[in-house]
């Protein structure tokens, strides 16, 4: 069964160049691509139940809610508290690392992102 | 590296002073002043300065007449306008005349750094600076036969050093087949050089060749130079790997070990394909000097600058509320009216995708792009927004041809820039209509980061910035 694996970004071109780096695991159904260009609409989503992951990839900084407080909001939902994120970024201070570390993100890496590592690390996470 | 001259024309001291203070921290410039338009003549005709930073108003002879004479004289001199003065008609005579770039002040520092630093690179294309760099001619004492790129550091601070011995480091690990037992003492011996020689000199520089068995770290330094006891020992220790020479110091480490029959096939982990994009231009060619020495994905290595606009942190954050309420007037103004460029982005975007054309290619990127970076560069706080487009912009205007060839390709930069369209209009919204972004900055580096990617994607290419593309598992 497909994995599902969303982004959340408030970039369109992020999440196109995103999709098109994961279009090979896409198009072999390993994974069912999702995007949300407002974490708020994905908040909601997840706490009605109308939406899951097996995986989230989400941006820093998003004009209407911090990625670092997406996650910590979706991490202290029983349901989801288990499931990986990982952060997509041009950030790459220690402090916001350490902060992401803190929340529970499984990954952080920083854009412009390297289309072959972000496939491999994602396999590695899913297991695919 | 050669140094420049530079001449600041303003007739307000204190400005002046400003400028002098920003330019005094780029290598390697001579700087002069004059206090109106008259003296910059004079100065121009004595001292010949390569650039010129303009003030507009100034008693005696203003800017423009001033820039007029120059331009007829000297047409090679490239001239910066840096006024206070909003007045479009006034930016649309200077650029007839051939002024370089027009700035509005309150001076940006970086911006103004920036544009510097561009045209010194321009100038020193122009005059060849670099030809001692040609890939045909080798800076090391040790081998002719070296390939067809160079890595080079300009150092002029310590995180420069620093940058030099990550990288050297870096490679040594990453490349199990080298062989060098005295790592450590070149590493000594470098670091006690570049700690010496920024002490009397404001630069220096390392270049780093390589053949297909040995790397060779060049340093060049601006004078000859005596070595100290304890370092002419660590010379002596390295034996035949370490030369010195006037003012070249060099140092050869074996990819493998020379004992063993040197040979491309031995060589387990073949180096990278690199490009070297420090935009280091060679023989006044500019950009033409990067060499793809593989069919394979290239690395595209981000440069320093672009590092520092990709991750500029901003500590304070601005909210879009209060940012707009301090602008205001003609500004903004300026960047309502792009809303007019929206439609024009989409349609000039199709006529690309069905008609492409170098032609179309040149009508989106100056008459929609070109626009849109005018109107960010005339907020002086967006330095990365205003340089993703203009790279962007050339990277379509370079590749153009091998974009036009590839319907495919021209496909996908059609999409991924509609995108970018659609990004800048959440933008203006965010920022200047609805104002309720809580940081200016929210989509600086992403939208240059993206910039970045495109050219990854259509230029086919693989970033690399060191480790920084790695996910760091937590």
């Amino acid at each position: 069964m497909a994995k599902r694996v969303i982004i959340v970004d408030d970039s369109r071109a992020v999440v196109a160049t995103a999709e098109l780096a994961l279009d090979g695991l896409i198009q072999s159904g390993v994974i069912e691509f999702k995007s949300y260009l407002n974490p708020l609409e994905l908040l909601n989503a997840l706490e009605n139940g109308s939406e899951n992951f097996d995986l989230l990839i989400s941006d820093v900084n998003m004009p209407e809610m911090n990625g670092l407080d997406l996650s910590r909001s979706i991490k202290s939902d029983e349901r989801y508290k288990n499931k990986p994120i990982i952060i997509l970024t041009t950030e790459s201070s220690e402090q916001m690392k350490m902060t992401g570390k803190e929340i529970g993100v499984t990954g952080w890496m920083v854009k412009p992102f390297n289309d072959e590592k972000l496939v491999k690390s994602i396999k590695m996470i899913l297991g695919v | 590296m050669k140094e420049l001259r530079l001449l600041i024309v303003d007739d307000v001291e204190d400005n002046r002073l400003v400028l002098h203070a920003i330019c005094r921290k780029i290598d390697a410039l001579q700087i002069q002043e004059a206090t109106d338009g008259l003296e910059a003549i004079e100065k121009t005709v004595n001292w010949h300065p390569h650039i010129i930073l303009m003030d507009v108003m100034m008693p005696n002879l203003d800017g423009f007449e001033a820039s007029k004479v120059i331009k007829q004289k000297f047409p090679d001199t490239i001239i910066m306008i840096i006024t206070a003065v909003v007045d479009p008609q006034m930016e649309v005579n200077m650029a007839s005349i051939g002024v370089n770039a027009y700035l509005h002040k309150p001076i940006d520092k970086e911006l103004v750094r920036f544009k510097l630093q561009n045209f010194a690179a321009l100038v020193r294309s122009k005059e060849g600076d670099y030809t001692q760099l040609s890939s045909k001619k080798t800076l090391n004492p040790f081998c002719n036969d070296v390939r067809h790129y160079k890595i080079i550091f300009d150092i002029v601070d310590s995180e420069g050093m620093m940058d030099f011995g990550v990288w050297l480091l870096t490679r040594c690990e990453h490349n199990p087949m080298m062989r060098c037992s005295k790592v450590d003492l070149v590493v000594e011996l470098f670091y006690a050089l570049m700690q010496q020689v920024l002490k009397e000199y404001n630069i220096l520089s390392i270049i780093i060749e390589e053949s297909f068995e040995e790397i060779f770290l060049t340093m060049q330094l601006p004078h000859a130079i005596s070595l100290k006891p304890t370092l002419a020992i660590i010379v002596e220790d390295l034996q035949h790997q370490c030369v010195v020479q006037a003012n070249i110091v060099c140092v050869r480490l074996f990819l493998q070990t020379p004992s063993t029959t040197p040979s491309y096939e031995a060589v387990s982990e073949p180096l990278s394909p690199v490009i070297e994009v420090s935009s280091i231009p060679e023989n006044g060619k500019g950009d033409e000097e990067i060499v793809i020495l593989s069919e394979e994905k290239t690395t595209r290595h981000i440069d320093a600058t672009e590092k520092e606009l990709l991750r500029q942190s901003f500590v304070a954050k601005t909210p879009a509320l209060e940012y707009v309420n301090d602008i205001g007037g003609d500004v903004l103004d300026e960047i309502r009216d792009l809303e007019s460029l929206d439609n024009e982005w989409s349609e000039r975007l199709a006529i690309l995708e069905s008609e492409p054309s170098l032609e179309n290619i040149k009508s989106f990127v100056d008459g929609v792009l070109g626009v849109y970076v005018r109107a960010i560069n005339n907020l002086f706080e967006f330095t990365a927004l205003a340089y993703a487009l203009s790279s962007l912009g050339a990277f379509m205007k370079g590749d153009a041809e091998t974009i036009i060839e590839d319907a495919s390709k021209m496909k996908v930069l059609v999409m991924l820039t509609e995108h970018l369209g659609s990004d800048l209009r959440a933008w203006r919204q965010h920022i200047f209509e609805l104002q309720d972004a809580t940081d200016i900055h929210y989509l600086d580096s992403s939208f240059f980061s993206s910039c970045m990617q495109i050219e990854q994607i259509i230029g086919n290419q693989n970033i690399d910035s060191d480790h920084d593309s790695d996910m760091e598992f937590f």
